[in-house]
């Protein structure tokens, strides 16, 4: 089956019916996303300016990634879970959607940046002064994100 | 017509709120940097919440914590609340009648209030508990009631537009 077919088919599961149906489903399924948004955005914000050595100098940049990786991948579970359901309700549209397609490939990006080279970031990364190229995976994790953001708030405006 | 209605009505007929109502990009750009601001507002006030319920970061005591994550939190109010006005002034009169949007400021009101209780009481003694992994159970009723009212009103938020 082809992607298009995948959306398709997403938007006429039982989960797609629901969501196109019900009164309130998308708008609660939207206040979840949101919630999870919350969550992930403080995980991540925390993680990256410790990286940047902007705050919690005491504290080595890997011990407060590992303390706050459950959060920040149980957020993030939330959030495609969520996704996913607010994506049912109109699957075929958001095919061709330039944000929407800008956005997954952002998130696909993130997510691997995350697992690969900012994390080999954070575990090289020592106490004192951050190193510069600590400093580059902060940015880049931060940009990475900061843009899914964007991007999602435009496919309900493109 | 009282006051505050007349008030909304004044600003909702203002060229400056018809501009931005009749605007093809302006208001969907406040309207973005509103939800970014709050995820800053909200994800660093909820990092310090879970702290202090012993959820995370438990070897960063929570005093180094919060004077790490204060300063995000104040910029993302102050963006937050200035981008919220503009979307105010565009929308008054409708804002004056919207349930979710009464409820949102109630919400946020108590949320402010819950903070200054904290601020002004138990965490005066910080030092005191700060550097335990499960702070005292007032400290965690305050981080429960923040969690719950600062989810309000992301939630009340939203429900904005369905009304």
């Amino acid at each position: 089956m082809s992607l298009h077919g995948w959306f398709i088919a997403l938007a006429r599961s039982p989960l797609g019916h629901a969501m196109q149906t019900s009164q309130w489903g998308f708008a609660v399924v939207e206040m979840v996303h949101l919630l999870g948004l919350a969550l992930l955005g403080g995980s991540v914000l925390i993680v990256d300016l410790r990286l940047l050595g902007v705050i919690l100098k005491g504290d080595l940049a890997i011990t407060i990634s590992r303390s706050l990786n459950r959060l920040l991948l149980g957020s993030l579970t939330v959030m495609v879970l969520s996704g996913i359901a607010l994506l049912s309700e109109e699957a075929g549209k958001c095919y061709y959607s330039p944000a929407f397609r800008c956005k997954m490939a952002l998130l696909a990006a993130a997510v691997v940046f995350h697992f690969t080279l900012h994390r080999q970031a954070l575990v090289r990364a020592q106490s004192g002064k951050p190193a510069l190229w600590s400093r580059i995976a902060a940015v880049v994790s931060l940009l990475l994100w900061l843009g899914v953001g964007i991007a999602g708030r435009a496919i309900g405006l493109l | 017509m009282p006051f505050l209605q007349h008030f909304c009505e004044m600003l909702y007929q203002s060229s400056f709120g018809t501009m931005l109502r009749e605007s093809n990009n302006a208001f969907s750009v406040i309207e973005s940097v509103h939800v970014l601001s709050i995820t800053l507002l909200v994800g660093t006030i909820a990092v310090l919440d879970l702290r202090m319920l012993g959820l995370i970061l438990r070897s960063v005591s929570v005093s180094s914590l919060a004077r790490s994550v204060l300063p995000l939190s104040w910029s993302g109010f102050a963006v937050s609340v200035t981008s919220g006005f503009l979307l105010f002034w565009a929308e008054a009169a409708k804002m004056y009648v919207n349930p979710s949007f009464r409820t949102k400021l109630v919400l946020l009101v108590l949320a402010g209030f819950n903070a200054l209780v904290f601020h002004a009481t138990i965490y005066r003694r910080a030092q005191e508990w700060e550097q335990q992994h499960i702070s005292p159970w007032r400290a965690r009723v305050t981080a429960i009631a923040s969690l719950m009212l600062w989810g309000g009103v992301i939630i009340a938020g939203r429900a904005i537009a369905y009304f």
